[in-house]
């Protein structure tokens, strides 16, 4: 009888395997260092013993929808960002939602090795997790933190932490319950002025180096080719000068606007720790306040800019005669 | 000391003026600080373009489209409203100031109303002062 939640993971995946309901399990494994987790597809039965989950898992796995073949029968193992991400996919058409199964697992959050850092400077060596509390292994000894103390931020701002649509949810207790959004760090950095806002940007953006790890780890970010790699003409300069970094990171959330999940997952692959859901979730703010539109929660409304509702009383215009410019 | 009147790029859709002397006047006397980029629909208008002129140094930018419900391609111009209010409340987050943005939906039977607003957009624009930020692009597009 599966005990532990790692243990119902894998329990549900042999399952799903041996009575072929699905070709291919996506889940977290062991990684090549002690304190990462890396993605692993599961395609035999007898594999299962490698999937685990734990706040270690930094990735998106919906974003490995988008490399797999569309009629590949596939079951994720999901937390709430990623059952939406998997909803917004599945609505953009990216998948059939009949060839998905969903294992649905209440979040436990993701820890920021970055805040980890920023306590102790030495490298951490191992990092051992146990309900609330985290042990972390360090050069000079152990160390042990609460849990919500190193948690990434979009993790901490969550509104959703329980996945949405699964087909089956592993009953074991989340961190979280729902919630409704702090917007607090939102509603201070539009509290700030035209000259402070601007700076604020261009401080984060400025350390961009181009590698678009960001862009890999999102789920949402699948076209074929993307508007920075034009070449014939060129719309956004390749190169790290001011012009090109900001408007990447400005076109890069406005793509994502009414379809960030809100995941981190940008924020966790950048290498220089350069700060950008706030711009995605700014968006998804005013989506949210004009259109009542959060993504991923209902599998059949449509993003505000993909359904075009008659907003003419809220735009001043109407279809005929009168309008106020 | 001579005072360079605001840049303002107009992005307008070739549908949207339906009287041919003012279309006529867009396309041959604007004046200097204005430039056209007319497309096919105003649907038809990225962020990007915007973005770039606001780059390229553009004081203001106007936007004109078609009536809701008269558009050419039926519903480019809702596309349009949708997505680029949003970008420029958006763009008014990193500090390009909304009041540099003027939208337009134009009915089919206004005559001479695209000078009007591009003079009155210009003495705003003129109130506001030299635009600072965001104005960072170096390399030009037509060498491309």
């Amino acid at each position: 009888m599966p005990t532990t939640r790692d243990q119902k993971i894998q329990a549900e995946a042999k399952r799903l395997l041996q009575e072929g309901v699905v070709d291919v399990v996506i889940g977290f494994t062991k990684g090549t260092l002690p304190y990462k987790m890396q993605p692993c597809f599961i395609q035999h039965a007898e594999d299962v013993e490698q999937l685990e989950l734990n706040g270690l898992c930094s990735n998106n796995l919906a974003v490995y929808l988008n490399h797999r073949p569309k009629d590949e029968r596939t079951a994720i193992v999901v937390r709430g960002c990623e059952s939406r991400a998997v909803q917004t996919l599945v609505l953009e058409n990216r998948h059939a939602r009949e060839n998905l199964y969903l294992i649905g697992v209440p979040c436990i959050g993701i820890l920021d090795l970055q805040k980890i850092q920023q306590h102790e400077q030495d490298p951490v060596l191992a990092i051992q997790e146990e309900g609330d509390q985290v042990h972390v292994t360090l050069k000079s000894g152990e160390k042990t933190f609460q849990r919500s103390e190193i948690l990434h931020n979009a993790c901490l701002h969550c509104n959703h932490p329980l996945p949405v649509n699964a087909d089956m949810i592993i009953d074991e207790a989340g961190l979280f319950e729902e919630r409704t959004f702090d917007k607090s760090y939102l509603e201070s950095f539009r509290s700030l002025s035209l000259k402070e806002r601007y700076q604020e940007f261009t401080k984060e953006a400025e350390r961009c180096i181009r590698c678009y790890a960001c862009r890999e780890a999102c789920p949402m970010c699948y076209c074929e080719e993307c508007f920075v790699n034009h070449s014939r003409p060129q719309w956004v300069d390749s190169t790290i000068d001011p012009a090109g970094q900001q408007a990447w990171h400005i076109i890069r959330a406005f793509h994502q606007t009414g379809r960030c999940v809100s995941c981190g997952a940008c924020e966790r692959a950048c290498p220089m720790n350069i700060k950008m859901t706030y711009l995605t979730d700014l968006l998804n703010q005013d989506m949210f306040k004009e259109y009542d539109f959060e993504p991923g929660l209902d599998p059949a409304l449509m993003p505000p800019f993909l359904a075009l509702g008659e907003d003419n009383e809220k735009f001043g215009v109407g279809p005929e005669g009168s309008h106020a410019g | 000391m001579i005072r360079k009147k605001p840049a303002i790029v107009l992005f307008q859709c070739q549908y949207c003026l339906a009287s041919s002397m003012d279309q006529y006047w867009v396309e041959t006397e604007l004046p200097e600080n204005v430039k056209l980029i007319k497309v096919s629909c105003s649907g038809r208008i990225d962020p990007l373009y915007i973005l770039n002129a606001v780059q390229g140094g553009a004081d203001g930018i106007m936007v004109c489209g078609c009536m809701p419900e008269k558009c050419h391609y039926k519903e480019g111009n809702l596309h349009a409203r949708r997505t680029l209010s949003e970008f420029c409340n958006f763009l008014n987050l990193l500090g390009y100031s909304q009041d540099r943005f003027v939208f337009h939906w134009m009915n089919i039977d206004e005559r001479g109303v695209i000078q009007s607003l591009l003079t009155e957009f210009e003495k705003n624009l003129e109130k506001l002062g030299a635009q600072p930020h965001l104005k960072t692009r170096t390399f030009s597009q037509e060498k491309a």
